[in-house]
Order: structure tokens, then sequence, then C-alpha cells
């Protein structure tokens, strides 16, 4: 009733006022054209655009110059800077106001979930936060940082996955020696209540590392020195292909949208390959742990540096080193930025993933040990393993 | 039965090497582009970023003018931010309207007295009197009511906590935890109508002539730098990434401070009809609402670049990554209220939506969670929580 009187009232009053308030709110950004006074009706729009977004200053205070011919250094200008305002502005963090880097505050408990020591590896499936950790499976809310689930029997769960409307992830039969047991693929159902996993694939590689998805099928390094790459199918098990021409020591991989990508900590390579787990590029990048793809470059963290390695060419287009890294161990990208995790400096460094500059290190605490990272496009989520934390940054 | 299976094969065959080859070596519409530029020349055509020279030819060897330049540049651009918006992926892209209120949708009525709202990305939190409502953003359904001893004059998400201005007070909660009292983390100088975070500390801008800087701390009170150098009536604050903002109804100026808010650049809009209210940031520029203007200022150089026309009294705005609403307070007894949709790029109007009637329903707070703009209504008959 209250609802349907105040709505009448807004129905009534609007066909009147809607009248007074049409028309005139552009006029005077569209006469001026901004600053500029040598610039025509039909190219005034973007020119304008270009000025209000801080992208062009024109040639003075008053003129654009728009007949003029461009250089491919005010191109390149041009282009950039519109690319970073499209970075910054389409970020979620944007519509959210939230402009600012934080400054970790987990000695305080702000920020971080309590969890277990065993946690390691991080994925977000958009709402909620899944970390894997010893036996279990946990589901924290992205929003507040509740534990939502705990979902057992996923023993020695070490990374994991989300695809399909599944949550995945990689373990082993075995607690106490996954080294020399096989691997399992284990499977959660995220609309059913929290309970035991399931298992779908059991032949796995030893000691299994990391996860990822191509579209179709799912792909697991393991320090057994091969990949698995598994097909799901309408019964359990599903079937596993095992490749090892080539592997010494598989570690990260990651999905670029064409091809899987490995890195060997071993042999020191970043690894190409094709959908038959064929090597079809080798990359040497030196030591690495897991990577992350920022939609045209391989983040690769190393002991010392972090090596940026283009997915179209395979060619090294730049060695980051400074900015905190010691021991390099997880990279993540949030769509702007990526970060990377130093466990034995307990610092994370975040670079700007455009242009590669540094945008500095942060303390995660003493003895924090920063092991994995994922992002949800807000905030990037670590695991900390020395306090057993699941923390957001 | 096989013959029916080959023929469509070699079917499908001639028709997909016919296609691929048609596209490649032509271009799209273009017979003068090589297959190295064909590429990225097809898809700025086939994003409508540029026809070409004529109808069968891009000239990919002449020089470009800056006006030519500035037009892909301006479009490729509005072709990101559209398409990589969260409302793209959902499919959404019609231009809001308030006419599902009318029927009912949308609307979470709430209790009277609804203030200040932020999201935090999942859910919509809103102040209204003694009560702070945690709204789900998916489907309006209200979750949690949380008690508060003070109105909410100010709300801000930061940590995985909120924070809440009321009175001189800051007040927090624990959105992981059962729902119950706000905990108050700090006593504040004087009334605060504005709560920013620089990623370290929290900022409040205090009316009675100071700003606060408070230091998260393990235990309650945390600790508060009040300074007052340089202030008359500050009344909102925003952070753009490097520096505070403070917009000061006393001085009708927009302040930039440094870490410790010292000011370190003043834009003054000139009295006496100065009718200032909160700023906000948009990636590039500090916007702010002024009588019946949005003035917008360069974050960089503190420059005034643009002054929009708003219909009556602008008072609050919200940016969603590419469009602003800004919401008019009306002038009086006689000026119409309602908002006003910006395409955030140009400053462009996008809706126009005069649909307050005078002395009724007023607007108390909007913002948005990069799918909707949420907007807060008092209207006098039962508050409601609009999506927009």
């Amino acid at each position: 009733m209250k609802r349907s009187v105040w709505a009448r009232r807004l129905l009534l009053s609007a066909v009147v006022v809607c009248s007074i308030f049409a028309g005139g709110a552009a006029k005077i950004v569209q006469d001026q054209c901004g600053p500029f006074t040598d610039v025509t009706p039909a190219f005034c729009p973007f020119v304008s655009e270009l000025y209000y977004l801080g992208i062009t200053a024109g040639t003075s205070a008053t003129t654009f110059s728009p007949d003029d011919p461009l250089t491919r250094g005010q191109a390149a200008v041009f282009v950039a800077k519109g690319l970073d305002q499209s970075l910054a502005r389409s970020s979620r963090r944007a519509a959210l106001g939230q402009w600012w880097t934080t400054t970790p505050y987990y000695d305080l408990g702000l920020g971080v979930t309590n969890l277990s020591l065993a946690i390691r590896h991080v994925a977000s499936d958009g709402t909620d936060i899944w970390v894997a950790g010893g036996s279990v499976v946990y589901r924290v809310r992205a929003s507040d940082g509740k534990l939502l689930e705990t979902w057992t029997g996923a023993t020695s769960a070490h990374s994991i996955l989300i695809a399909m409307g599944r949550v995945f992830v990689v373990g082993s039969t075995s607690i106490a020696s996954p080294d020399v047991t096989p691997g399992v693929l284990y499977m959660i159902d995220p609309s059913q209540p929290a309970g035991p996993v399931t298992t779908v694939a059991t032949d796995l590689g030893n000691n299994d590392i990391d996860i990822a998805f191509d579209g179709g099928r799912i792909w697991v390094t393991d320090s057994g020195s091969s990949v698995a790459i598994v097909t799901p199918g309408s019964s359990i098990p599903w079937s596993v292909t095992k490749v090892s021409t080539g592997f010494s020591l598989p570690i990260g991989i990651v999905f670029d949208g064409a091809n899987i990508w490995v890195a060997d900590v071993l042999a020191g390579d970043l690894l190409k390959l094709d959908a038959n787990g064929a090597i079809l590029q080798a990359v040497h990048t030196g030591a690495s742990q897991f990577i992350a793809f920022d939609g045209a470059k391989i983040w690769v963290p190393g002991p010392t540096a972090v090596t940026i390695v283009q997915a179209s060419t395979g060619a090294i287009v730049a060695t980051l080193t400074g900015n905190g890294i010691q021991g390099g161990n997880a990279a993540a990208f949030d769509g702007q930025r990526v970060m990377v995790t130093s466990p034995n400096a307990d610092t994370v460094s975040l670079w700007n993933a455009a242009d590669l500059s540094a945008l500095g290190f942060f303390s995660t605490g003493a003895g924090s040990l920063p092991y994995h990272v994922c992002s949800d496009g807000i905030n990037f989520w670590l695991t900390l393993g020395g306090p057993g934390q699941l923390a957001r940054f | 039965m096989k013959r029916l299976w080959i023929a469509p094969v070699l079917l499908a065959a001639l028709f997909a090497g016919g296609a691929v080859r048609i596209v490649q070596d032509q271009c799209g519409p273009f017979t003068d582009v090589t297959p190295s530029f064909c590429p990225f020349v097809s898809e700025l055509y086939y994003l409508g970023i540029t026809a070409g020279t004529s109808p069968t030819t891009f000239s990919p060897d002449d020089p470009l003018t800056r006006g030519q330049a500035a037009v892909f540049i301006a479009k490729g651009l509005n072709q990101s931010l559209a398409r990589s918006s969260r409302r793209a992926a959902l499919g959404q892209w019609w231009a809001p309207s308030f006419f599902p209120w009318v029927v009912g949708l949308g609307v979470t009525p709430l209790p009277e007295g609804l203030g200040p709202l932020v999201c935090d990305g999942f859910d919509v939190w809103v102040g209204g009197n003694s009560h702070i409502f945690r709204v789900r953003a998916s489907d309006g359904k209200l979750l949690d009511t949380w008690t508060i001893a003070n109105p909410p004059s100010a709300i801000l998400a930061a940590m995985g906590r909120v924070f809440i201005a009321g009175g001189a007070s800051l007040y927090m909660i624990d959105p992981a935890s059962p729902s119950g009292g706000a905990t108050q983390i700090a006593a504040l100088p004087s009334f605060t109508a504005g709560l920013a975070f620089d990623g370290n500390r929290l900022w409040t801008a205090n009316q009675g002539g100071s700003v606060s800087i408070i230091d998260p701390s393990p235990t309650t009170p945390w600790p508060v730098t009040t300074v007052r150098s340089g202030f008359q009536a500050p009344f909102g604050i925003v952070f753009d990434g490097q520096h505070n903002w403070v917009s000061d109804t006393g001085s009708c100026t927009l302040l930039e401070l440094d870490s410790s808010a010292a000011v370190l650049r003043t834009v003054n809009f000139g009295m006496p009809d100065c009718a200032i209210y909160a700023p906000i940031f948009d990636g590039s520029n500090v916007l702010l609402p002024n009588g019946n203007a949005l003035q917008v200022v360069r974050a960089s150089d503190g420059s005034l670049v643009a002054t929009v026309p708003i219909t009556t009294n602008a008072a609050q705005v919200a940016f969603d990554g590419e469009r602003i609403l800004v919401q008019s307070s009306g002038g009086g007894q006689n000026t119409p209220r309602g908002l006003t949709l910006l395409r955030a790029a140009d400053f462009s109007t996008l809706r126009i939506e005069g649909f307050l009637p005078i002395g009724g329903p007023g607007i108390a707070g909007i913002a948005a969670d990069g799918v909707n703009f949420w907007v807060t209504f008092q209207t006098g008959n039962g508050d409601v929580l609009a999506r927009y």
C-alpha cells in the first residue's frame, strides 16, 4: 500500500517534470568542444572525449590542430593513454570507487579468514573463494571473508581450478608420500550441500602440483616429470592421458586461450604445448613456479626476477628485478595489475600489467609465508602458510 | 545413409574454404590492405571504428591527421569500455529507468530514514536512522540488519569491513560475524559527512572545520589525527589513488591534500552562489556537484576542464566505470528533482528523469556496483532501496 502511494506520485509527476529537465545539459560542452576553437562539429565528440579523459591537451591551450599529421610517437601516446583509461575504468574496483592500493593489516585481523596451516592454492569463482588445504577444501564468501563450507576427503589437496560450474582439486591418495603415489583429481559440485569430494580420476602422475583448463580438458602437472590430460566423461573414472616426453619437473601451468604453457623448474624453461601435450617451444627463463597469463604475456616468477614472455611469439620482452622479489612463487592478474608472492621475504609485489611499471611491494607480516594468489577482479586473495589464513589484498 | 553424411561434409568444406578465402583476400570490404595489417584493420571495421576511405579502400599508407586519430582512439575506447563492463557480459544493454519501480520491481522496502549507501561488490550496505541494512545485490533481499548509535552519514567498504560515520563517531562492522551492533572504533571532533580510505588509513571530512586521519589499530579506540589548518566546513572526501580531495562548503573550494592532510592545491568555485557537495573520482577527473552543474576537475593538475549543466541543484554523484549518475535535489518549493545519467567519457547526456514531485520523495543516496546504480529514497510514506 505504501509503495503504491509513492509510486503513483512518481508516475503522475514524471511527464510534467521530464519536459522541464530535458535539453540543455550537454549544450555547453558541445558548443565549446572542450577548450578547443579549431575543431569542427564532426570531430568534436571524439576530440572532446580525449580531452576530458586526459588523453590529449591539444597543441596549445585553445587548439587541437585536427588537420595536422600525427607522428608515430603521438599515436603511441594516444593509444597507450586510451588503453590505460579503458583498463582503469573497466575494472570492478572503479565502479566501487576503490581506487586505493591496500596496505595489509593482517596482524590486526582485518581482511583475513582463519583456515588451517595446510592451505595451499586458492581460486575464485567470481563470487566465492576456494582454498585447497590438507585434506579439505574451503569455500569462503568474497564479500566478507566468511567461511561458508568445508568439503572433506580431498587427501593431499594442493591446487584448485574453477571450471564448468564445478571445483576441481588435485591431490593424492596418500598423505604421507604423495611423491610416490599416483595423483587424484577431485571434483566438487558447489550447488550441493558440503560433504565429501568426488574422485573423478585416480591415475595422474606422482606428486601433482598445478592444474589448468583449456575449455574442454583438464591439465595437471606433476613433479614425477609428466603432464596429465584429463577428459571429462559421462562416467567415473574420467580418462587420463599422461605425457612425459620433454618434461623434467613441470610445476606451474596456464592456458592462454590457444595453448597450454608449463613452467619446468628443473630445466628452467617455459614450455608451450600443443593440444596433445607435445612441446612446441621452449623459452629459457630460469627456474620458476606458478605462472600467470595477462591476456598477452606470461608472467614467470623466479628466485630474483619475474620474466615476461610474449605469448604470441615466445619472446622474452622484459626481466623485472627488484620491487621486493625474493624467491617469487606465484603470480596472479586482476585485469590491470599483476601480483607475485615471495614467501621467503614475506612480501607481495605489484606491477602495472600494461607498462610493467612497479607499483610497490608490501609486507604480509613476519612468518606469514604468502604462498599462492588469485584475483576476483576486486581483490587479490592470498594464502598465508604461516598463520594458515586466507587474506584479501 | 552414408551418402547423406558425406554430402554435407563436402559442402561444408567448400563453403568454409571459400568464406575464409574471401575474408582474408579482401580484408573485410577493403581491397588495399596487406595480410599483415588485415587483422587489425578488419577489427576496426567490424567494431565500427572505421568505414575506410571508400567502400572498398582503407588507404593504409595515407598519413593520419590528429583529428582522424582522435576518432579512432575515442571510438576504440568507447568500444572497450562498453564491452568490458559487467553489464555487457550479462547482456544488460538497456538504459536504466525508474518506471519498474512504479510497479514494485527493483525496489526493497526498508524502514524510514534511509541515507547513505555503499556497494562492496556483492551486497549493498544502506544506512538509515539507527540501522545499517545489508541487501543482496543479486535479488534485493534484505540479509542483515545492524544497529548503530547515531544516524549514519557516510558508509565505506574496505579491508573486509564496513565503516560508518555517524554523528561524531566512526563505527565498524565485521560482515562475517552475526549481525548485531556496530562497534564504535573512534571519536571524531565533530559531525562527519565524508569518509574515504587511502589503502592504509581512513579519512573523515568533519563539518566542524577539520579532517581526521584514523589509523587501524589492534585495540579500540583507533588513534585519530585531526588537522584543522586550511579547512572551514569540509563536507565530502574522495581518494583518487594518489591523494585525497575534500570539498569545503565553508570556503566553496575543492582541496587536494597530501598524506598529512596539508592542502596541496585549492580549486576555488567562488561565493556566494556556492552549492558544492561530495566529490567522486572517475579515473582521471574529480567530479563535484555544485548547484546547477557538475564541475569536472582534472586530478593530475587541478584544472577545471568542464562545467556540465544539471537541472536542478546537483547534490550527489556516482560512477559505474562507464556512466555517471547525478542526483538533483531541487532548489526549493517550485523546482523539480530527479536523476541525470551521463556518459563518463564526454559528459554527454544519456537520460534525464525528473520524476520526483515537488514536495514529494527525496533521494538520500546513490552508489554503483558495476551492474546497477543503487538509490535510496525517502518517500515520506515508507523508504525504499531501488536499483537503477
